[in-house]
């Protein structure tokens, strides 16, 4: 896989395995994203998606193996990481007693941003939010919840940008809107890891496609490249709630 | 693949152990009982003073030993550590309870009472519960490495209180009266505690030996039933 | 970095105050809570003023004890109706800023409780704190620091522990005794008088505890929420 030269890559993993109680979600994984790139993330429930997200994030220690996340050592310089990750997780995160701009307001100070009211209200309006903004999250739809989530991440200077099932619960504009900062972020220098169960656009408009099962990379490829046996066969509709199995996993 | 590296016991040296310590145990009975005269104040029942007095060392030495093994678990992260530790926290609490009894036998007569706010007897009570709880999380907690990782934390914790505690009791118990201090003691009682002490903390070697060797055959237990329960692994 | 720890310990207590403000009825049900507390140690103790007054510093504690535990069991869980943990941990910096966030919450909110609980207190028994007051917010102020930060510390160890609402009690009211042996024989010196001067001693006591268990808990608390 070609590197950008000069650059440490994105993610580069080796061996990693993850024991969550009594099971193992990953076991010896390599895998290598370059910078700037655009990686989707596919496999069926329990496959060792958000774990691996997780992972990266690092809010799980690997049991076993070594990792660099921007070249930072996994095992040594987790609070470094953080600040230059950003995760979108299926559980939104979010404070149902607070107001949209509440809930930025403190991702961006959690994220090490002294930010006046002004940029929290224009991340609500990138997302489509700023009609509400000062309503409270408990009475958001999961699919507005899942756009203030999105503002949420647009409050911190990432590097790293996992997203964990964010096409979930969605309408047709939601999923448009993902896939427009998508774009965004890598025309910026971003990398993006994608985990989705949708198949359509987001994999074939992907750089790379990463196939997990049982916790294995089975493989890592070009969208082109897939062969049928890499996807489920059973697409969910888009928009569709998601299901809690892998939200559920440790 | 598994992160435990366990040790395999051969035919270990546990039973001429066991022999020495049950030697030494007798030895000291039979001293404490036979050799020395009755108190002359309390009578036969300060004999118990040559059980109390060594079951309360070996308690203390077995929550000093949880105590450091939970610091050496949380830098190294070896299984070993968390199985000694939960070893000696058990035997410690068999022994602080054993202790409490004894002192409740001992004080009955003595004091007239079967309980005392006496500011040993007190921490000695409250030091128990603080190791019951280590023990209940352990329970509840069924991740090993979050098992080990947690009951650690309140191995340390646990133990840095115990002292703050006998010092508030003790504090507290003066504003009332003094605390039962213990009298000086003529030479022969001194040699006959010691050989009990000594005998004790054999006991105490001996019962660690015997309960890791149990504590890691668990483990190997649980392990084995992962590797089953997991036949998709390596 | 030390000036994010700050930024994200206060955001942290920010958040936990304003949903506290949202949802006032948990506050007024903690509040008669601990009335409650108060109104059975009347029935159980009887109606004499002597008594009542004499036990006064060890009532109170007791009722602050029982309705802080119940307190403390909420501050993680608001983070689990959230979506867990995660949402706290995945920010950059020092894990710690969450265990100084929720201290800080906790003892806020514990001193508000405290705010009305003391003036009710005086009245069903008899207690006369404004003699003396200064000392007894004093001592009252540092009974609470040191509840909160093993309080806060074993919340967040049996958060996610079965039977967890078993196990908070059961590791914190031992862990607790030198704090409350020193709030509550401080308290009553200070309710009572103290011809003796034996108040120090007790300040001293809580005041050693508060900072040996604010640098333990501090030091170790990332080893808490590793997963």
């Amino acid at each position: 896989m070609s590197r950008i030269p000069g650059g440490e890559p994105a993610v580069r993993l080796e061996g990693i395995a993850k024991r969550l109680g009594w099971t193992w979600a990953l076991r010896e994984l390599d895998l290598e994203i370059e910078r700037g790139s655009s990686v989707v993330l596919v496999g069926p429930n329990g496959a060792g998606k958000t774990t691996l997200l997780r992972l990266l994030a690092t809010l799980l220690k690997p049991s076993a193996g070594a990792g660099e996340v921007m070249g930072i050592p996994l095992q040594r310089g987790a609070d470094d990481i953080r600040g230059r990750v950003g995760l979108l997780s299926a559980r939104g995160y979010l404070y149902g007693d607070l107001t949209a701009v509440e809930n930025l307001q403190f991702a961006a100070w959690m994220g090490g941003t002294r930010t006046d009211g002004r940029s929290v209200r224009s991340a609500l309006s990138r997302v489509g939010l700023d009609h509400v903004a000062d309503r409270r999250a408990r009475e958001f739809s999961s699919g507005m919840q899942k756009r203030l989530a999105f503002a949420a991440l647009l409050t911190r200077p990432l590097e790293l940008v996992l997203l964990d099932e964010p096409y979930a619960s969605l309408d047709t504009d939601g999923i448009r809107m993902v896939d427009e900062f998508v774009g965004e972020w890598k025309r910026d220098g971003r990398t993006v890891l994608l985990a989705t169960h949708r198949r359509g656009q987001a994999v074939s408009g992907a750089d790379r496609v990463a196939v997990l099962q049982s916790g294995r990379l089975r493989r890592f490829c070009l969208p082109s490249e897939l062969e049928p046996g890499d996807l489920d066969p059973e697409e969910p509709e888009p928009g569709r709630p998601e299901s809690h199995a892998e939200a559920a996993r440790g | 693949m598994t992160t435990t590296e366990l040790p395999r016991f051969k035919r270990g040296r546990a039973p001429l152990l066991g022999l020495v310590t049950l030697i030494i145990l007798v030895a000291g009975a039979m001293a404490g009982l036979l050799a020395v005269p009755a108190d002359a104040l309390q009578g036969e029942v300060q004999r118990l003073m040559y059980v109390h007095v060594p079951a309360a060392w070996l308690a203390m030495l077995a929550f000093f030993v949880v105590f450091v093994m939970s610091v050496l678990y949380l830098i190294q992260r070896d299984p070993r550590w968390d199985l000694i530790a939960v070893s000696s926290a058990e035997i410690g609490i068999v022994f602080t309870a054993l202790t409490l009894v004894l002192g409740s036998l001992w004080g009955k007569p003595t004091w007239g009472v079967w309980w005392t706010w006496d500011p040993r007897l007190t921490t000695t009570a409250i030091m128990l519960m603080i190791y019951v709880g280590y023990l209940v999380v352990r329970s509840f907690a069924e991740d090993p490495e979050k098992r080990a990782r947690w009951s650690a934390i309140i191995g340390i914790v646990g133990f840095v209180d115990v002292p703050i505690v006998y010092l508030s009791v003790l504090w507290w118990r003066t504003l009332h009266q003094p605390p039962s201090s213990p009298r000086s003691m003529a030479g022969e009682f001194v040699y006959v505690l010691l050989l009990n002490v000594a005998a004790f903390t054999f006991l105490y070697a001996y019962l660690m030996v015997r309960r890791y060797r149990l504590a890691v055959a668990e483990r190997q237990l649980e392990e084995l039933r992962l590797s089953r329960e997991d036949r998709g692994g390596r | 970095m030390n000036g994010s720890l700050a930024l994200r310990t206060w955001a942290i207590l920010w958040k936990d105050m304003l949903v506290e403000l949202r949802t006032k009825q948990s506050f007024s049900a903690m509040v008669f809570f601990a009335a409650l507390v108060l109104f059975l140690f009347g029935f159980a103790i009887g109606p004499d003023p002597a008594t009542l007054s004499r036990l006064g510093g060890g009532l109170l504690w007791i009722a602050i004890a029982f309705t802080g535990m119940l307190s403390l069991g909420r501050t993680f869980q608001s983070e689990e109706v959230a979506g867990g943990l995660d949402g706290l941990r995945m920010y950059p910096g020092e894990i710690r800023a969450i265990y100084l966030g929720k201290l800080l919450a906790n003892f806020v909110l514990l001193i508000l409780l405290e705010i009305v609980l003391v003036p009710v207190a005086a009245v069903l028994l008899q207690l006369e704190p404004w003699g003396r007051f200064p000392l007894f917010v004093g001592i009252t102020l540092l009974g609470t620091f040191g509840f909160s930060v093993i309080g806060t510390f074993y919340a967040s160890l049996t958060q996610h522990l079965r039977a967890r609402e078993l196990m908070l009690p059961l590791l914190l009211f031992p862990a607790l005794v030198p704090v409350f042996l020193g709030a509550v024989n401080a308290t009553t010196l200070a309710l009572a008088g103290d011809p003796l001067d034996r108040i120090g001693g007790w300040v001293r006591l809580l005041i050693s505890f508060d900072v040996i268990f604010f640098v333990v808990c501090v030091w170790i608390y990332p080893l808490v929420l590793e997963e």
